[in-house]
């Protein structure tokens, strides 16, 4: 048999190569690949003992405090049930005679029927207006996460109109208690402020920093994970 | 405890919150494991904790009981450091290639390791996390998979979405990287096992 290379001896190694026994006798054998062989056993046994932080006996439970106010089934179904509310009372102020104002973000008057509901139906409603806002902030990151440098986007109207929603449910979610929320707009607020500063004249290294600071700060996915869309077609 | 996880499962998949609960403070510490191998960032790890007991809730009425749930739990936090590591990709690569170069400059200004330097463990665990950190997103999740789940090649390929011989050299490319970089210490170091 001829010599095994440093990729058969890797497949050798997790039993994936095709003919396990002759390159095992192979091994036996031969003084320079059984070398090889050492080295690299040697080197992923190293590999192997790679430290990974510890999380104490109590890190289930913060898991379990942060997921729950999302994972219960009831209140999920509250959740689509406040969410036609809104969507009716935003329909009703349309109806009303706020055609001029159409433009206008509805974060105000969210916070406004936030304020004035009582405090479980008020932490409901702010859960299901802030993720509409958060997936609508999604795409808009999205969007610049994947410009090309020499691309001009389209971004800072939406996004000067995202400030002004943004900073009001922060608010809101402050003093509703609720500081996940509070954190993570916290984060989202100085990206979309500095996206309704740039105008058209977002490119370049500028362009570059900002995508560096999105995706450095696994902004998108955290968007995405808060604002937790419902769960009917999910994969693994 | 791990006699008593098919009851728990059963009624945590019947809409118990109190057993799945039971079920995020047993496995939390394990998926965080996994996920952290993958991303290489303890907050990227925490959220993406968050993530697959978000995405197990949804998806508990389609675990079937036979299978171990924490094998499940591994799966979906695969697939969601995977997600994690793909939305990523652009800076990934960026980050790659800075560190090939900066490999490069560090190989040529230290040169070999000295033998008094070698006995520290801390800093070898150190030069250990260097060079994971080295390996681009797929190179680092085919390897974890295969290295530290024990996962099949044939998995690791439909997990990536690559066939299977690419899958083995995805796994080949792992290792060859993480061998250049801590050949000269177990050269230096007497054999572990």
């Amino acid at each position: 048999m001829q010599h095994l290379n440093e990729e058969q001896l890797v497949a050798f190694h997790y039993r994936d190569i095709d003919a396990p026994g002759a390159a095992a006798q192979h091994l036996a054998a031969c003084e320079q690949c059984s070398g090889e062989y050492e080295t690299i056993r040697r080197v992923l046994t190293l590999v192997a003992e790679a430290p990974v932080p510890e999380r104490g006996e109590s890190y289930g439970e913060e898991v379990w405090t942060r997921l729950r106010w999302k994972l219960d089934r009831g209140e999920r179904r509250r959740r689509w049930q406040s969410l036609l509310a809104v969507a009716a009372m935003l329909a009703f102020a349309f109806a009303a005679g706020h055609f001029w104002r159409a433009h206008r973000d509805p974060a105000p008057e969210v916070a406004a029927a936030v304020q004035t509901a009582a405090p479980t139906d008020a932490s409901r409603l702010l859960l299901v207006v802030v993720g509409d806002h958060l997936d609508t902030s999604g795409r808009v990151l999205l969007e610049v996460a994947n410009a090309a440098p020499e691309s001009q986007l389209s971004t800072s109207r939406r996004a000067e109109n995202l400030v002004t929603a943004n900073r009001i449910y922060r608010q809101t979610a402050a003093r509703q208690g609720d500081e996940h929320i509070v954190q993570l707009l916290a984060d989202l607020e100085p990206i979309l402020l500095e996206l309704a500063n740039a105008g058209d004249s977002l490119e370049g290294k500028k362009l570059a920093d900002l995508q560096k600071r999105i995706e450095s700060k696994g902004l998108l996915f955290k968007v995405r994970v808060m604002s937790a869309p419902p769960p009917t077609t999910d994969t693994l | 405890m791990e006699t008593m996880e098919p009851a728990t499962v059963s009624r945590a998949k019947a809409g118990d919150a109190d057993a799945f609960r039971l079920l995020v403070e047993r496995h939390s510490r394990a998926v965080f494991k996994v996920a952290y191998r993958m991303t290489r960032n303890e907050h990227d790890a925490d959220d993406v904790v968050q993530e697959v007991f978000l995405r197990a809730y949804r998806q508990m009425e389609r675990f079937e009981e036979r299978a171990n749930f924490g094998t499940w739990l591994h799966r979906i936090a695969v697939n969601c450091s995977l997600d994690l590591l793909r939305s990523r990709g652009r800076h990934d690569k960026h980050h790659v290639q800075e560190s090939e170069e900066g490999a490069v400059t560090r190989g040529a200004e230290s040169g070999e390791p000295r033998p008094d330097r070698l006995l520290l463990s801390a800093e070898l665990q150190e030069h250990v996390s260097a060079a994971l950190d080295r390996l681009s997103g797929n190179e680092r999740t085919a390897f974890v998979l295969r290295h530290f789940e024990g996962m099949p090649v044939e998995e690791i390929g439909r997990t990536l979405g690559i066939q299977v011989n690419a899958a083995k050299h995805t796994i080949f490319r792992a290792v060859r990287k993480l061998r250049e970089a801590l050949e000269p210490f177990v050269r230096s170091t007497p054999c572990s096992t």
